[in-house]
């Protein structure tokens, strides 16, 4: 007898996980809202994966700037200069519009 | 020091006369040799060391002494002195222990009038010694519009 119960109660147990699954299987998807195009662009950034820190350094945002140390932005500053000061020498050595214009690597303007 | 470049083209013995016009003087690190704006009576040619020349800039609302330009042994410094109103545009301060001769604009005027092709010579090589500076920072002054007007446009 007690058997016969506790058969029982386990095809009871099985046939409701059963229903369950069936019902999630057969269920009819939600109806799809679209966004207009300004929250699809918003989304799309959403979903952007971070870049990694040794990938693509991200530039600073002014208030990082703000809370660089006053001599650290005065050797940037330096830097830069130093950079430009060469970039001109080379154009003056060869004068020609690609040299004039090439990319500097100074952190300050990248 | 007589292969300065206020100096070049000069015959060694004439050099040696401008360079007697002048007296040495030696500055410890980071003693200043003119401050922007000072009247300019001498020009100085460097025997040794570096000078830093620098601009005040404002930081983050306070003015600060920003970088322009390192001159080294040979360089001359300080050509205000020659060219009307006399007054220094920038100021310089030694970066390490530096030499230098100063040639007072009198001596020079007088020492030039008895000898012209002196003058002359020394003329141009003042001329070249400005011209490059315009150059080099009519390039620089260029790259900075450039990448505001990158900046504007992007």
């Amino acid at each position: 007898m007690e058997m016969l119960l506790m058969g029982v109660c386990l095809s009871m147990f099985g046939l409701a996980v059963c229903c369950l699954a069936f019902g999630a299987a057969t269920r009819e998807p939600e109806p799809i809202t679209v966004a207009p195009p300004a929250m699809q662009k918003e989304a799309v950034k959403a979903a952007v994966a971070p870049t990694r820190f040794f990938v693509d350094p991200q530039p600073l945002p002014v208030a990082a700037y703000s809370r660089v140390p006053i001599e650290a932005l005065l050797l940037q500053i330096e830097n830069h200069v130093r950079l430009e000061h060469a970039a001109a020498e080379c154009f003056l050595e060869s004068p020609n519009p690609s040299l004039l214009h090439s990319r500097t690597i100074s952190t300050l303007v990248n | 020091m007589v292969n300065a470049d206020l100096l070049t083209g000069l015959p060694q013995e004439e050099a040696e006369r401008v360079l007697a016009l002048g007296k040495r003087l030696v500055l410890t690190s980071g003693a200043e040799l003119f401050h922007l704006g000072d009247v300019a009576d001498c020009i100085y040619l460097l025997v040794r060391g570096r000078l830093r020349l620098t601009l005040p800039m404002q930081v983050r609302s306070k003015e600060e002494d920003v970088f322009v330009e390192e001159r080294s042994s040979g360089q001359t410094v300080g050509w205000s002195a020659l060219i009307p109103p006399y007054r220094f545009t920038l100021t310089a301060t030694a970066s390490l222990e530096t030499e230098l001769l100063s040639l007072p604009r009198e001596a020079l005027k007088s020492y030039f009038a008895a000898h012209p092709e002196t003058g002359y010579a020394v003329s141009l090589n003042l001329s070249s010694i400005i011209g490059n500076r315009l150059q080099l920072f009519q390039a620089m002054w260029l790259r900075e519009i450039q990448r505001m007007v990158e900046l504007r446009c992007a």
